[in-house]
């Protein structure tokens, strides 16, 4: 899937976040954002996910604008510390997999995708009594039951140690090694050892800098 | 006594009634009510039932100015405001994105203050006791069926639609990449909540209704390892309750709603004691082998 953003303007209330950012990611693109909290990074993830509305600028899905976009099945999406779920009402894995696969996907193939991430043990287990490494490939799983086109992920390292971080990255190496479009979003400074191909950097002064790895291709100035 | 009581239930008409709406009522409840606690919505119930009680209160009201065609039965325009109510709880909800039980306190007080209101106005305050706390030894056979309706078309929406609502239900926010149309949902579901609790007025009442649905989940919650399990674990206790309770309000002769409630609520405190105390061994058996 294309992403084609155009001149993006966003604030909350008064308070500016983001100042005319533009940049195109093509099918296959391995985008990491970064910046310090509170540098627009989730405000922007909210704008392409159509969770915030955009008033100035324009966002495009393969040429077709994100008002009219309806196929958000294409996208699958991790939230940041998942934060919207309620994992406190007991729930195992193979439920919550199997109420979140409404295009039949069948259990062997949800099976399959636990075992690939190493948690095939978990699927009878309750979800609060997962610690937070398993819970985040989980949700990583729960995003690529649809066969997403596009993989975003908001701060995934944040709450899982070193070990289970470099199985992480390597996971998302494999996906984006099968054609999937990734977006990765981070405060640290340890995507520098990723096989990312753009990089956005977010400096929350408003100037963001768009580049393909190595070549700067547009500054977004206040 | 207690054989009196199971004899009484299958040879006494209206003892069969109780039966017949109380097992219903005691699947009803708690399946519904384990998505309202998903959501933390524990209050809604409660607030449907308020503004169901200003339709039934209106519809007291018409009957007594001698409009009687369409509101004879003061169930029906109890149902279309509960619907009212549940599309106001949504609407503030949504404006208070992150004070959601503010929509609550907004909707039950407006719900109050209309249905003090039109009762007043239709001079049948006598009536009131009933509707706020229910009777199920009292329902008709026209009830019975009409619970029967309810439950079935509930039964029907989760077969077909029960995936969903349970996915938006967990995690809203990400229901949309599931390819789910959220606001549908939201809408089904508490277009769906609204018309229950309406319906279960008559048999649990006002004030007790929302206790009916939260309270066996509460308890189910603590036994639970699975929804599946948790779901029916909160319907045992729910049935338990309503058993029981039967039995109490036949044999002692105190209102039934009260009676399932306080079992409801015995259960709850039974089972929580009981965990705290098997917890407690459990890390001392562990302190000791360690």
């Amino acid at each position: 899937m294309q992403i084609n953003i155009n001149n993006l303007s966003f604030a909350y209330g008064t308070k500016t976040i983001i100042s005319n950012l533009s940049l195109t990611l093509n099918s296959g693109d391995y985008l990491v954002i970064r910046g310090k909290n509170g540098s627009g990074k989730s405000t922007f993830i909210k704008c392409l996910l159509g969770v915030n509305q955009v008033k100035t600028g324009m966002i495009f899905f393969d040429k077709i604008d994100i008002n009219s976009f309806k196929t958000w099945t294409k996208f699958g999406y991790v939230s940041q510390s998942f934060d919207s779920f309620n994992y406190e009402f007991p729930i195992t894995v193979g439920e919550l997999l199997s109420i979140s696969s409404l295009k039949k996907t069948s259990e062997s193939e949800r099976l399959r995708l636990l075992e690939k991430m190493g948690i095939f043990e978990i699927v009878n287990q309750n979800i609060n009594s997962l610690s937070g490494g398993q819970l985040q490939r989980v949700f990583i799983v729960r995003a690529m039951l649809n066969n997403p086109e596009v993989l975003i992920l908001d701060e995934p390292t944040a709450s899982i140690d070193k070990q289970n971080k470099e199985f992480f990255y390597k996971t998302i190496e494999d996906l984006h090694q099968q054609g999937i479009t990734i977006i990765l979003i981070t405060h640290n400074d340890d995507f520098e050892s990723l096989n990312y191909t753009h990089l956005l950097s977010m400096y929350g002064d408003l100037t963001t800098s768009f580049e393909e790895r190595g070549v700067e291709l547009s500054e977004g100035v206040l | 006594m207690f054989l009196t009581f199971i004899t009484d239930l299958f040879q006494q008409d209206f003892m069969l009634r109780a039966l017949i709406a109380g097992v219903l009522l005691g699947v009803l409840a708690p399946l519904l009510g384990t998505f309202v606690v998903v959501r933390r919505l524990s209050f809604i119930a409660d607030t449907l039932g308020h503004f169901s009680l200003v339709g039934i209160s209106v519809s007291l009201f018409l009957t007594s100015l001698g409009v009687t065609i369409f509101f004879e039965k003061p169930l029906y325009l109890g149902i279309v405001f509960s619907i009212v109510g549940g599309l106001l709880i949504e609407f503030f909800r949504r404006s208070y994105n992150n004070f959601q039980e503010i929509s609550m306190v907004i909707v039950i007080s407006l719900g109050a203050a209309l249905s003090a209101i039109f009762f007043s106005l239709s001079k049948k305050t006598g009536s009131l006791y009933n509707y706020l706390f229910g009777s199920i030894l009292t329902v008709t056979d026209y009830y019975v069926v009409l619970i029967l309706i309810t439950a079935i078309i509930v039964a029907l929406l989760f077969i077909f639609f029960g995936k969903q609502i349970l996915a938006v239900s967990f995690d809203e926010s990400s229901a949309k990449f599931l390819g789910i149309n959220v606001n549908i949902f939201q809408f089904v579901f508490i277009i769906m909540l609204s018309v229950v609790v309406s319906v279960l007025l008559e048999a649990a009442g006002v004030l007790l209704i929302s206790s009916m649905m939260v309270i066996p989940v509460a308890a189910g919650m603590k036994l639970g390892w699975s929804y599946r399990s948790t779901l029916i674990i909160s319907i045992v206790f729910s049935e338990l309750s309503v058993f029981f309770g039967l039995w109490a309000a036949y044999t002692i002769n105190i209102p039934s709603g009260a009676a399932i409630v306080s079992i409801n609520i015995f259960i709850l405190l039974f089972i929580t004691v009981i965990k705290k105390i098997v917890t407690k061994r459990r890390i001392a058996k562990l302190d000791k082998i360690q």
